[in-house]
């Protein structure tokens, strides 16, 4: 589906992203995982159009997006939520939604009523309808990351990019955050690529992992395999005194 | 084929894939309609006091010159000090078309649009590349260089004494007639203005607006095209910008640079924006009254005006509702219900 390709960044002196090449197949869960620094918020941006990468390539569906803007690989068929969320905080959650109805595809003929009808129904769907006319600045953490899932979802992806989507919920909130994302797999067919920091999680959820460490690609296979490496266990917790 | 229907609280126009939907439920309209008439009707007490009809007349110019500025600071999300420039450009564009070439003023109106729609074209690609004070300070300077222009060829735009005798809009024969003629026709640019804005606020062009506004990176993760929009909210409130100067020239017939190019007329628009309300675009309507009705009451006390008038607009300022100004105290709303909203109706 999206087949990335020698990407490599640089920022002023900094190589952020080396060579680093990986493809993600239709309907799969791939986890990028990495140490802090590697890189990984990096690749996302490269992918949604927000940097423009030094070298390399990204081909989504047999279309090149590398050089594109934002909007039009968003029409294509790619979405994202933020690590840090990033709701319109002065918009009600509904009106939030309904911005990404209204332009995540050409839909001419939507008018505001019937937009808002289609994002109550994402809403709904990640369980904040009732807060559907809560302004986005009085919601709290999680909510904020459903919200965001739903304004990702809202835009009919068919590549999800999720950004360490369960990074500061507590267990209760995290295991109710994945169902969600399990039945959003289902229910819209989409692919994930997903950045997260709790192993557990995503050994569990990633078909395959790619590991990135100093903005290289270190290793790529299923989470069983990449948990046994030891070039991974070196990236994460040091290697022995020699 | 454009298709007709009649629905209970609205009427329909339907073409093509597009549709206009035009609400007619009379609680929406019923305090439109008697602020409308409230407007309407007023002058007509000012019939024999010409200079009270004047400063109405400059109320709603001032109005005619926040609404657009209001829809530009919004859609652009940058703040713009610079709206007066578009109203030299247009103003100077009638006048002098009018005066060197006998154009009409229905010619010289096509002008000012072509004219002010190219400039603004040409400079549109500043909000791109110019961010948040680098691009007030921008819109700052032009204004300033071309009132220096004006006194630079000043063989040609007279910046110190200013153009006068362009030919009038309409002659009604009696000067008190032709008073309360300009106040309508002010009236009625300023609504027009309003609906314009209104339409646009309302639509899903709003929702739009309002993403922009809060945050540009994300409303382009979102699939907007962020720099379309902002290319034609910038060209779009200039033209209106400039067909006020058009106005002015073809009305009070004398122009200068020095009298509408300078920063106290800009701070004047910059107010009315404030104190009317930032939130939405009305707030101009009564931002502009208070402002010229101020200006008029305190012109009577000479010097002392340069004091009082900051002053009173800076307790507005402090008194009024946070960024709701003088619409907010009508308009008792909270921010959230200016977005769409989803009744449910439990049993």
């Amino acid at each position: 589906m999206i087949e990335i390709k020698n990407i490599g960044i640089k920022f002023g002196g900094l190589q952020a992203l080396d060579n680093v090449s990986f493809s993600v197949g239709k309907g799969e869960v791939v986890g990028l995982i990495g140490p802090n620094g590697a890189g990984k918020t990096t690749m996302m941006n490269i992918i949604c159009g927000l940097y423009k990468p030094t070298e390399g390539t990204i081909d989504f569906e047999g279309t090149r997006i590398t050089g594109l803007t934002s909007n039009k690989i968003c029409h294509l068929g790619i979405s994202r939520t933020y690590q840090i969320p990033q709701p319109f905080y002065a918009m009600t959650a509904l009106g939030g939604v309904t911005v990404s109805v209204l332009n995540g595809k050409k839909r001419p003929n939507m008018c505001l009523s019937d937009a808002g009808l289609e994002a109550s129904y994402y809403l709904e769907f990640v369980g904040l309808f009732a807060k559907r006319d809560e302004l986005a600045s009085n919601l709290n953490l999680y909510e904020l990351r459903m919200l965001e899932l739903a304004r990702a979802l809202a835009t009919t992806p068919k590549l999800l990019l999720l950004d360490e989507v369960m990074a500061g919920l507590n267990p209760v909130e995290s295991n109710r955050a994945l169902d969600m994302i399990w039945s959003a797999q289902d229910q819209f067919g989409i692919t994930l690529l997903w950045i997260e920091h709790v192993m557990k999680i995503i050994m569990n959820a990633a078909q395959r992992i790619v590991v990135l460490q100093y903005g290289k690609k270190i290793a790529e296979g299923p989470p069983a395999e990449i948990v046994k490496d030891p070039r991974i266990i070196e990236a994460y917790l040091g290697g022995k005194r020699k | 084929m454009v298709k007709f229907e009649l629905k209970r609280d609205r009427i329909l126009l339907r073409w093509g894939l597009e549709k206009l939907e035009w609400c007619i439920e009379p609680r929406y309209w019923r305090n439109p309609i008697i602020g409308v008439a409230l407007l309407l009707i007023l002058p007509l007490f000012f019939y024999s006091f010409p200079h009270l009809l004047t400063m109405l007349t400059t109320a709603n110019l001032l109005a005619c010159l926040a609404i657009p500025l209001s829809l530009q600071i919004l859609g652009t999300a940058r703040v713009n000090f610079g709206p007066q420039l578009y109203l030299g450009i247009g103003g100077y564009t009638a006048a002098l078309l009018n005066l060197h070439f006998g154009w009409s003023p229905f010619f010289t109106l096509i002008a000012t649009v072509i004219v002010c729609g190219s400039v603004a074209l040409l400079l549109s690609p500043t909000t791109w590349i110019a961010k948040g004070l680098y691009f007030s300070l921008l819109t700052l300077i032009l204004p300033l260089t071309f009132l220096d222009l004006t006194y630079q060829f000043g063989d040609l735009f007279r910046g110190e004494v200013g153009l006068f005798g362009m030919s009038p809009l309409l002659d009604l024969g009696r000067v008190r007639w032709n008073y309360m003629a300009y106040y309508y026709l002010s009236l009625f640019m300023m609504l027009l203005f309003i609906l314009i804005a209104d339409k646009i606020g309302r639509s899903r062009f709003g929702v739009t607006l309002a993403a922009i506004n809060e945050n540009e990176d994300v409303a382009r993760m979102m699939g907007i095209d962020v720099s379309k929009y902002k290319v034609f909210y910038y060209v779009f409130p200039s033209i209106l910008t400039g067909i006020v100067g058009w106005f002015i020239v073809h009305t009070f017939r004398s122009f200068a640079g020095i009298t509408y190019l300078p920063l106290d007329y800009m701070l004047k628009v910059l107010i009315i924006v404030i104190i009317g309300g930032r939130a939405f675009v009305y707030g101009a309507v009564p931002g502009a009254y208070f402002v010229a009705i101020i200006e008029e009451v305190l012109r009577g006390f000479g010097h002392i005006n340069q004091w009082v008038f900051p002053l009173v607009l800076i307790a507005m300022i402090l008194i009024l509702p946070r960024g709701e100004g003088l619409w907010g105290l009508y308009h008792k709303r909270h921010p959230r219900d200016y977005f769409p909203k989803l009744h449910v109706r439990r049993e």
